[in-house]
């Protein structure tokens, strides 16, 4: 580790602290539809829509109406995006399928279609030969915007059922979804795309360029009859797009899902560190914000800051421990190997630079990790699957602790409040008295839904990992690696898939019947079983009667809360899957010490 | 036909996530939130 590195790490969160605040309370203001200085651009594209759709903003949703129409336009744009993806290679605009890609199959369009609706963006397709252009604006990019603006507006469904007092209503869906595309993302992302293209991300419609290679590559691969075939390869095929439009969004909507398959790897994406700065900031920004919209619209400012803490001290953690782990040496490099790229001199600083890009290194590499996984982002500047056992068990356990450390927009704001429920449970426990969040009253109803929310997380995750280690047929045989990488490889899939999250550990080819399927179900129950009952925590809590403080009322704008919120996350998030961890990645590293890896 | 199983299998889902709404609003009982 290097003064370097952490002096890097300190300057992001120094921006991110910067601006969270203002972007916070313009967000309280943009739902609290009271006036902005882009209402005159954006007010009257908000009415025609209105107009055209025949919505009422002024009409109020119940928590199940609420829920009711989420489910409805999530089932819709999940059937668009299937869609186009069955019909891109039919649809006559040569200008937008110049490769000339046939349409996608029907098991993956599904798996990618769910995938993109639930925020996820998992990507069991190769994106270069997978997806022509109109499928990644229309199919994909769309549904960065729409999946974001759908978890923020549940987000604010949230914090009204805690603000308002006896009220049977959370709002209008479709006014918040709106609004939050309109307001929030899409000027970020206008300002956001020229600042990626100024630094030389791609976006463009042109077909494939063909460069010459300097060094002619010999290649030995299966021909058809499956003996070795070596050929000759003097030429490379230099994917083009409409890039950077989709990577603002990518990041800010903590979607993640590349345009190119080696994500913010490619230099196409991420060609340069302030590229790499923006997208870190863009993933963290919104939810980061929301902590500061919580505290004005429930009227505590220092509850917002309480949560901020909380997810900030677990940030901190989790880059810490990857930074040291892949500033280490690998043990089992030896001799040459070692001097060469592993023990640090000048002017390079060590550590495991294997499937790490060397524009980033080390400390961007692992704050990359971090902040694409405590975010439900799950693009990846390097790979997951290089990194030393402990390295990548941080992205795993980030995952694990359902994507609360800032989170995904507005699911991570939501998930958080979810677990506050249960921490003044807890506290209402320790002191004997029924708890109370911020006056209202937290009762069974609430505590049997936090609960439902909380348990249907590690029960998918470790069902179907169970299942797929257990199935040599169709579970193990797609692993790249065996013993406890291997199951490592099959934990994250699933856990990655569950917390809406996207990123690959790599290593696990995904793209088979049985992966596609039931990765498909992971995402759509991680995403809507959990979504729900939280609605349904946020219409009781609508409804209740806001006490007055009292001295037995437990301060939620404390240190102390902060503290038990911590605690309480890490172990309803972190004890949960201990037990596959220690059979994972720490098993993996305890044998790596004593000279053992897994090919 | 595959395109239409999977459909059907995405609608039923979607169904099922409806129900499931009512069945969390119907968990609620009587005297809770006084």
């Amino acid at each position: 580790m290097t003064s370097n590195g952490w002096l890097q790490i300190a300057f992001f969160f120094l921006l991110l602290l910067l601006a969270a605040k203002p972007l916070g309370l313009y967000m309280a203001r943009v739902y609290e539809r009271k006036k902005t200085w882009l209402d005159p651009v954006l007010g009257p594209v908000e009415r025609l829509l209105y107009r055209i759709t025949g919505i009422n903003p002024d009409t109020e949703m119940r928590w199940t109406e609420y829920g009711a129409a989420m489910l409805i336009f999530s089932c819709a744009t999940l059937l668009l995006s299937y869609a186009i993806q069955r019909l891109q290679g039919v649809i006559p605009i040569v200008r937008l399928n110049p490769q000339h890609l046939a349409g996608v199959e029907p098991y993956l369009a599904w798996n990618t279609a769910v995938s993109f609706t639930t925020n996820t963006n998992w990507q069991s397709y190769v994106p270069e030969s997978t997806m022509s252009y109109l499928s990644q604006m229309t199919a994909l990019a769309t549904h960065n915007f729409w999946s974001a603006a759908t978890g923020m507006a549940l987000a604010i469904a949230f914090i009204r059922g805690i603000s308002r007092r006896e009220s049977k209503t959370l709002g209008n869906f479709w006014v918040d979804l709106t609004r939050g595309t309109l307001w929030v993302l899409l000027p970020i992302c206008i300002v956001s795309s020229l600042a990626l293209v100024s630094q030389g991300v791609v976006q463009n419609f042109k077909p494939y360029d063909t460069a010459k290679l300097v060094e002619p590559q010999t290649v030995t691969a299966p021909g058809a009859d499956g003996k070795p075939v070596t050929t000759t390869v003097t030429t490379q095929t230099i994917a083009q797009g409409p890039t950077a439009s989709q990577e603002a969004i990518k990041e800010l909507g903590t979607n993640g899902g590349g345009f190119f398959n080696a994500n913010s790897a490619h230099p196409f994406e991420n060609p340069t560190p302030l590229t790499n700065l923006i997208e870190m900031l863009s993933m963290f920004l919104i939810p980061a914000a929301f902590c500061v919209t919580l505290g004005r619209m429930v009227g505590s400012p220092g509850h917002g800051w309480a949560v901020f803490a909380a997810m900030s001290v677990l940030w901190f953690a989790g880059v810490a421990t990857c930074y040291w782990a892949e500033a280490q040496p690998n043990p089992l490099l030896h001799g040459v190997d070692q001097r060469v790229v592993q023990m640090g001199a000048a002017p390079s600083p060590g550590g495991n630079m294997e499937g790490k890009e060397v524009r980033f290194g080390v400390a961007n590499s692992a704050l990359w990790a971090t902040v694409a996984t405590d975010t439900s982002t799950g693009a990846v500047n390097s790979m997951h699957d290089s990194y030393m056992p402990l390295g990548g068990m941080v992205p795993l356990v980030n995952m694990m602790m359902g994507e609360v450390i800032f989170g995904g927009v507005g699911s991570g704001m939501y998930g958080m409040l979810i677990l506050v429920i249960v921490t003044v449970f807890i506290a209402g426990l320790m002191v004997g008295r029924t708890p109370e969040y911020l006056g209202k009253k937290v009762q069974a109803y609430e505590v049997q839904l936090s609960m439902l929310y909380v348990l249907i997380f590690p029960l998918i995750i470790l069902g179907f990992a169970a299942v797929s280690v257990l199935a040599p047929s169709f579970g193990t045989s797609s692993l790249a690696n065996h013993g406890p990488h291997g199951l490592s490889e099959i934990l994250y899939a699933y856990t990655s898939a569950a917390a809406n999250n996207g990123s690959a550990f790599a290593g696990l080819n995904a793209n088979t019947h049985w992966y596609n399927a039931t990765l498909g179900i992971t995402m759509l129950t991680g995403r809507f079983l959990m979504i729900i009952p939280m609605l349904a925590v946020a219409g009781s809590l609508a409804t209740k009667k806001i006490a007055p403080t009292s001295v037995g009322t437990f301060p939620v704008n404390s240190t102390l809360f902060t503290v038990l919120l911590t605690s309480v996350i890490l172990i309803v998030g972190a004890l949960t899957f201990f037990p596959a961890l220690s059979l994972g990645p720490i098993l993996e590293h305890l044998l790596l010490r004593a000279g053992t890896s897994f090919s | 036909m595959l395109d239409l199983i999977i459909l059907t299998v995405s609608l039923v889902f979607f169904v099922i996530a409806v129900a499931y709404v009512y069945a969390c609003q119907s968990l609620k009982g009587g005297g809770d939130n006084a």
